[in-house]
């Protein structure tokens, strides 16, 4: 009986077919190879247009006039590089900087986590709406946060400008870290824990177990982008700083504006190589990670 | 004594009861099919057993122990997910060691119970590797001997081969038959795919709508279904709708269908009320050549001509459709013998069937 329906519509459609093949398309291919070549051509521009910045700082930090004179450099050297070394105001913000991310990664990192799992525990409806209120410091402009931080902090007398500092930034990297753990607990099947309760583990036993261990690349995702945040935020570290304590980015941004020599391009070719090694650092010990566990979530 | 009891046993999620009323006892070492539609209850049941569902009447008990509202990991009940649900952080050794650690195995005798579990299952060697690095077949093997490992009380798989393509099925079903019965696990089996349900339980239980329709062993679910709900989910069938019953003669009476057909079949149950359905397995259907004398005519038997309307050879079977007078199509399953070779859609053909074959509801 059905089959007989079956053999009937694949007649049906091999004669649609062929009355639709009966016009050709001349221009049909032509107009495929043309956006193929448009689209490759937007990747190339798009892709010089994120690489310039970085070439250019590169090449201007290993420029060898004293003074920031137009791209490109005439004469190379690394004189820079030597005036960052002795520069005391840019390695005092540098010390801040990586104290304070390092501070902020850590706790963000583990509110984060926690919060995300307590985030999945709860109904859907409620999920949504906590989600988005801890997400919101990502739509907020910094300045705001900064703004509204300054005003609470005026509240209290005499509060350390790390710690305020510190706060900032937690506000600021918290919507990543409490993200990419949602992410990584998404991907971990309901059957896994029901299959280790079943095994005969309680829940707690269950969440070091299993969760913990498969949420792990997900958490320290996270945490890289706190990271990197913390270290590059200007808006709120600008509300929370004062002349003492401040961090590299401000730092930066103050020099740029009082002396005009390329310390800041060196500063920042630096800040480049301490970051692509933190991130292979990273990647191996990740990376390693994902060659047993491939994917470490599911199965397939 | 059994060692599963469930007792009127009644879950409901808001106003949607997924189940009602279901009883059912299991012997030792005995393997139980739940076999029904999705929606039927079957699922539900089967987390109430495993204590991932607490249910809101009745009581459950293993062992003759009340366990209806223990947590999952107070009861030892072994379960083979459908996605395996294999650790996949962890190797095969740690994935079968998993639920042995959190029972109370002693560590010492761990090492020499994963490598015979392995054994059992075949796969002696493969401790180091990873879930990810063995095939659909090896996974389910090896969550098969994480379930058994802990020596469970009873064993719950939930459509335990419909992952599998259709070959590794076959092969794996059988290996699956002789493990659970060489350790003896009494045994559930969750499933909406008649052919696992038949093939794997020594009993098949029929669920719909949150209830249990029918308990058998396969060959009776299959043969004499309790309903027209059994018979139109187990197995193929063509239907006939009676719209008047006419003269019985030795115990077989004749129906007049809506096509305006007769089919002579067994006479209708008591309180019989004029309406009923008539249902006759494709297998029964014999085809001969229309030209043939009507040998078969009597009381018994039902013989009628019609238009074959397809061919379709499937293997050892070939599916015939054929069109009897009054547009009725039925559907005739032969064995792919040589004198069904000559059959071509638009053949005349004479159809053949018993009126003992013939199941009236």
């Amino acid at each position: 009986m059905l089959s007989t329906k079956e053999r009937l519509n694949a007649e049906v459609t091999v004669r649609t077919k062929a009355l639709v093949s009966a016009k050709p398309i001349l221009s049909k291919r032509r107009v495929d190879s043309l956006l193929t070549v448009a689209v490759t051509a937007i990747i190339a521009v798009t892709a010089l247009f994120l690489l310039f910045p970085v070439v250019v700082t590169v090449l201007m930090a290993f420029d060898a006039r004293d003074y920031i004179g137009p791209f490109p450099p005439t004469e190379l050297s690394t004189r820079w590089f030597g005036k960052l070394l002795e520069d005391t105001y840019i390695w005092a913000g540098f010390k801040t900087s990586l104290l304070l991310a390092a501070a902020t990664t850590a706790a963000a990192a583990a509110i984060g986590a926690l919060a995300a799992l307590a985030i999945s525990w709860m109904s859907p409806r409620w999920r949504d709406f906590v989600t988005t209120m801890f997400l919101s410091p990502l739509v907020l402009p910094g300045v705001i946060i900064g703004f509204g931080l300054l005003m609470f902090f005026a509240a209290f007398n005499q509060v350390p400008v790390f710690l305020k500092l510190f706060a900032g930034h937690l506000i600021i990297t918290l919507p990543f870290t409490i993200r990419m753990t949602l992410v990584g607990l998404a991907g971990i099947s309901q059957t896994l824990r029901e299959a280790a309760l079943s095994l005969g583990a309680n829940e707690r036993q269950v969440f070091f177990t299993i969760t913990l261990p498969l949420a792990k690349n997900g958490i320290a995702a996270g945490a890289i982008f706190a990271f990197a945040t913390s270290m590059d935020d200007v808006a709120v570290s600008l509300f929370m700083s004062d002349f003492q304590t401040y961090t590299l980015p401000l730092a930066l941004t103050t020099l740029i504006k009082s002396s005009f020599d390329l310390t800041i391009a060196a500063a920042a070719v630096a800040l480049m190589g301490l970051t692509i090694v933190l991130l292979i650092v990273l990647d191996r010990v990740l990376g390693l990670e994902r060659a047993m566990g491939h994917g470490t979530n599911r199965i397939r | 004594m059994n060692v599963l009891e469930l007792k009127d046993v009644t879950k409901k999620y808001g106003s949607f009861t997924a189940v009602e009323n279901v009883s059912l006892e299991l012997e030792p070492g005995k393997v139980l099919s739940l076999l029904g539609p999705s929606g039927c209850g079957k699922t539900t049941t089967l987390r109430i057993i495993a204590g991932f569902a607490v249910p809101d009447g009745g009581t459950v008990q293993i062992a003759g122990e009340d366990v209806g509202q223990l947590k999952p990991y107070e009861r030892n009940v072994g379960l083979l997910f459908q996605d395996y649900a294999l650790f996949p952080h962890m190797t095969v050794a740690q994935n079968v060691a998993y639920g042995m650690r959190y029972r109370g195995a002693p560590a010492a005798a761990i090492p020499s119970r994963i490598k015979q579990m392995l054994s059992l299952v075949q796969l002696g060697g493969m401790e180091a590797r990873y879930p990810n690095q063995l095939s659909g077949g090896q996974q389910q093997r090896v969550a098969l001997a994480r379930a058994l490992a802990t020596d469970p009380k009873v064993v719950l798989l939930d459509e335990p081969l419909s992952a599998l393509d259709a070959k590794l099925r076959l092969e794996l079903r059988i290996e699956l038959k002789e493990i659970l019965r060489s350790v003896g696990a009494t045994t559930i089996v969750v499933t909406h795919d008649q052919e696992e349900a038949l093939s794997l339980g020594d009993e098949v239980v029929i669920m719909h709508a949150g209830g249990i329709v029918q308990r058998g062993a396969p060959t009776q679910i299959y043969q004499s279904p309790a309903n027209k709900f059994v018979a139109e989910f187990v197995g193929r069938s063509n239907w006939f709708q009676v719209i008047r019953s006419g003269q019985s003669v030795a115990g077989f009476t004749s129906y007049i269908t809506s096509d305006g057909v007769e089919i002579r079949a067994k006479s209708p149950p008591s309180g019989y009320n004029g309406g009923s359905d008539l249902c006759v397995r494709p297998e029964h259907i014999e085809l001969i050549d229309s030209a043939a004398p009507e040998a078969l005519r009597g009381a018994e038997h039902n013989s009628m001509t019609g238009v074959v309307l397809d061919v379709a050879s499937l293997g050892p079977d070939v599916h015939v459709v054929v069109e009897l007078p009054g547009k009725a199509r039925v559907l005739a399953i032969r064995k792919n013998a040589g004198r069904i070779q000559g059959l071509a859609p638009g053949q005349c053909v004479r159809a053949v069937f018993s009126a003992a074959d013939v199941l009236v509801f």
